[in-house]
């Protein structure tokens, strides 16, 4: 099964994937038209700031079994049989809501898309890119990011990088391995955003 | 929108937090809002790692090595991060430069077309005419002003290889030859801007070294060139600054005055508003309006060049500006160049406060604009003090609240007055600083940053430095953080180490003085200048540190470079968005030691900062063996 693995500690926040996402999703797929079409596309991944200024990219994971799948009344959230990814059948949808409650990664939001008929909003939340997929691309946030936060692969493949990562990590002593594999210029820069976060509270 | 912060959290001073929280209550957004909308800012940008130098980027550079390490054309993190901070220093360098440039200017149509700057302060002239070397003795004022200009308007403008006239008059042999050395000897102040633009576009020069050194000559351009011209013009047109006691904070404002507040950075217009707030005329118009007369103070820069020559108040600094119109009570604020947020403008449609935009170059949509010009000065100045009073009867008396806050403080501290405080010379200073009873000097420079809690690290590192017996001396928004805080009191003293403590009572002076608005760094340098001289050695010698502890702009990246390549250890509380490069940050850091004698350090501690300057104070010492 392929999916999206995220690396948050490579995350610098640029939003550049916000940004190629909304675009993959607009009509014209142009970052120079999108901005004139009639409804604007809303990116459907969310880097967000958490603790020390660090920053999240969270999009859907594509669970299995899904939450959301599981408690939308009206089946209007589905399973692509080829791919797994979880899909939103726009039409279907009755922004009640349900599946915004039970997402545990609180990544669906709601909003108008020039996919369905209607003038209403919808669970807009992230398709893993299923078209670019299926052209054999890569989901556009992860061909965004250029700090390779987001790596899209054979989830047993990425899983057994990171674990002989971590397989590294913890075989070195605590403390060097806290920020193992970081860069001295970026611990540094991290460190200062840490300053700042907290600098403001003492 | 709900917020993550306190006011408490985001100033140590009340008068702002209570100013905040008067924003918050009444919906209105600040600049703290809007640093919580901009998270998470980007990471490439903060590592100065993006190149927009042409159109085949934006480029970026994988921080962490597995990405891009290369932009479109081959540049790499060195080159982009090198070229990127070249061209903050010309940003810098080219806005105090050009503000030097106005004010000779302004000198010029006075000698020339009678605009209305009569010379204030012959005295000054002739010093600077006669370091100029330019005879002075049974001439008129008026050709030695002539002269003056000449040789100001050469370092503008003149096309051969020779240092320019400024530096080559003020700054000393030795640290003549190290700029010679390393080439670093700026030719004339315009064309080393031009030079990092032309080297910096797309296709020239990719060497971090040859890069930073072009940095370095438009930085000294800018601090012993440009910022030089506009203190010593200023002087010599309104007045050298001289000792005496002044008022600050938002509480300056006046509840039942027509409050006028200044704010940018270039005296040549408010110097005229000072004076059209005195008008007879004006101020009986004010009354008429119901008002008990009129208040005018200063905020930012253009405050402080008002307040250490004039004594008037100052409302406050950078971050304070749009505080001031929060207040309800400002009818007018006047506004020229630098640092002046475009929101105040937004902030001032919550309330009936008037901003005038003044200057041809800077306009700001949605400001009423009555544009400046020197030959008409006083008329100007009138009617935008007109403007301002007949303002008054807009005024909304329940959204006024004045917040109490506001301090005394001693400034004025040029370098005559500081001279003329110690009885004429340097020599009771530097006896100090050889018997030890001074340890040094540290010269701490402006700018709040948003992303430091307002306040806290200028007067949390001054206190940390005068506990060691370590004399500050500084400008800009750090001295105004300073005149809120009571530190310029001469009984402020109290809280010096008892060396620091014992010099401040016997002379009366407060243990951090104040020298002026941010192109008065200038004047740390020629007391820098002074004092090498008068020991026999080089600036990077003496024990003196710098510090920009709330860094925020370009010009604060030039003159912490100039501090740097002048011989200074020079600390920055923000860091500049060079991280990206380790080699950039390398020369900056250490190299620079080796090719100028000074360097920058990163620490956004301002306790953990005092130490390693108080070490590296003590260092100097033991090297000059006092
Ligand atoms: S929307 Fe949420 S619950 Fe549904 S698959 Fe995505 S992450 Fe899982
Ligand atoms: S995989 Fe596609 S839809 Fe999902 S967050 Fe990334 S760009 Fe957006
Ligand atoms: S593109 Fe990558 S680094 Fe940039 S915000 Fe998204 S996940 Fe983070
Ligand atoms: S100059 Fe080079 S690095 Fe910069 S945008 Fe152009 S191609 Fe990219």
């Amino acid at each position: 099964m392929k999916a999206v693995l995220i690396f948050p500690e490579r995350c610098i926040g640029c939003k550049h994937c916000e940004l190629s996402c909304a675009i993959a999703h607009s009509q014209t797929k142009s970052l120079f038209s999108m901005f004139s079409e009639k409804i604007i596309s809303k990116p459907r991944i969310h880097v967000e700031v958490g603790e020390d200024l660090l920053t999240f990219p969270n999009k859907c994971r594509h669970c299995n079994p899904a939450p959301c799948i599981e408690i939308c009344p009206t089946n209007a959230i589905v399973r692509d049989e080829s791919t797994e990814f979880v899909l939103v059948e726009y039409s279907k949808c009755i922004t009640c809501g349900m599946c915004a409650i039970a997402c545990p990664f609180g990544i669906i939001t709601f909003d108008k898309t020039p996919n369905v008929m209607t003038n209403r909003s919808v669970n807009l939340k992230c398709d893993n890119c299923i078209e670019r997929v299926e052209e054999g691309k890569e989901p556009a946030c992860v061909e965004a990011c250029k700090t390779n936060a987001l790596v899209f692969g054979e989830i047993n493949n990425l899983i057994g990088k990171k674990r002989k990562n971590i397989t590294k990590t913890v075989t070195k002593s605590p403390d060097e391995a806290e920020e193992f594999e970081l860069p001295e210029n970026i611990k540094l820069w991290r460190s200062m955003l840490k300053h700042e976060a907290h600098s403001n509270k003492n | 929108m709900p917020k993550n912060w306190k006011p408490e959290d985001k100033s140590i001073d009340q008068a702002t937090q209570e100013m905040i929280k008067k924003a918050e209550k009444e919906n209105i957004e600040t600049i703290w809002d809007r640093l919580e909308a901009q998270q998470p800012q980007c990471g490439y940008g903060q590592l100065g790692i993006c190149c927009k130098n042409c159109f085949q980027g934006p480029c970026r550079i994988d921080p962490f090595g597995d990405g891009p390490k290369k932009g479109v054309c081959g540049a790499t993190a060195d080159t982009i991060v090198a070229r990127n901070l070249a061209r903050m220093i010309a940003a810098g360098a080219a806005a105090h430069s050009d503000h030097g440039r106005h004010v000779v200017i302004a000198m010029y149509e006075a000698i020339e077309h009678g605009a209305p700057y009569p010379i204030k302060d012959e005295k000054k002239l002739k010093s600077v005419a006669k370091k100029l070397g330019i005879a002075v003795d049974n001439r008129e004022i008026k050709e030695i002003a002539k002269d003056v200009i000449k040789k100001a308007f050469e370092d503008f403008g003149k096309q051969d290889d020779s240092i320019i006239n400024f530096a080559d008059a003020y700054a000393n042999d030795k640290r003549k030859q190290t700029w010679k050395d390393a080439g670093v000897a700026p030719r004339n102040i315009d064309r080393e801007v031009v030079e990092i633009m032309h080297r910096t576009t797309m296709g020239v020069d990719h060497d971090t070294v040859s890069l930073i050194a072009q940095g370095i000559k438009a930085s000294l351009g800018d601090g012993w060139g440009g910022s030089l011209i506009a203190t010593e013009f200023q002087d010599i047109l309104f007045g050298t600054p001289q000792i005496g006691k002044r008022e600050a904070n938002l509480g300056v404002l006046k509840e039942d005055y027509v409050n006028i507040v200044v704010h940018g950075h270039e005296p040549v217009l408010s110097e005229k508003i000072i004076e059209a707030a005195q008008d007879p005329e004006l101020i009986e118009l004010a009354k008429k309006y119901g008002a008990k007369g009129i208040n005018a103070v200063g905020m930012c820069c253009t405050g402080l060049e008002l307040l250490v020559r004039h004594g008037t108040p100052i409302a406050g600094n950078y971050l304070q500006q749009e505080l001031a119109i929060v207040t309800g009570a400002v009818e007018a604020m006047v506004v020229d160049v630098q640092c002046i947020m475009p929101s105040l403008v937004d902030v001032a449609r919550c309330f009936h406060t008037k901003i005038i935009d003044t200057s041809s170059l800077a306009t700001f949509p949605g400001a009423t604009h009555i544009k400046f010009d020197e030959r008409k000065a006083d008329e100007i100045a009138k009617e935008i003090v007109r403007t301002a009073v007949e303002n008054f009867s807009n005024r909304e008396k329940n959204k006024v609240q004045i917040p109490k806050g506001k301090s005394e403080a001693i400034g004025g501290f040029s370098v005559e007055a500081t001279l003329e405080a110690l009885g004429g010379s340097l020599q009771p200073l530097e006896d100090a600083i050889k018997s030890g009873t001074i340890r040094g000097i540290v010269g701490i420079v402006g700018c709040n940053n948003v992303k430091v809690k307002h306040n806290y690290n200028h007067i949390t590192l001054t206190n940390e430095l005068i506990k060691n017996d370590i004399l500050i001396i500084g400008t800009g928004c750090w001295a105004t953080a300073c005149a809120e805080y009571g530190i310029f009191l001469p009984e402020y003293a109290k809280n010096a180490g008892d060396g620091l403590r014992t010099i401040c009572e016997s002379l009366g002076i407060p243990p951090a003085l104040n020298m002026g608005s941010c192109v008065d760094c200038s004047r740390m340098l020629v007391l820098a200048d002074l004092m090498a001289r008068d020991l026999g050695v080089d600036i990077s010698d003496l024990p003196l540190a710098g510090s920009a502890t709330e860094a925020m702009t370009e010009k604060a990246v030039s003159i912490g470079t100039y501090f740097v390549a002048s011989g200074i250890f020079t600390h920055l509380g923000t860091t500049p968005p060079v991280l990206g490069s380790q080699e950039v940050v390398k020369v900056l850091t250490e190299n620079a030691f080796d090719i100028v004698g000074g360097a920058f350090y990163v620490e956004p501690d301002p306790v953990k900062a005092a130490k390693t300057l108080t070490e590296y104070i003590e260092k100097k010492r033991k090297a000059l063996g006092i």
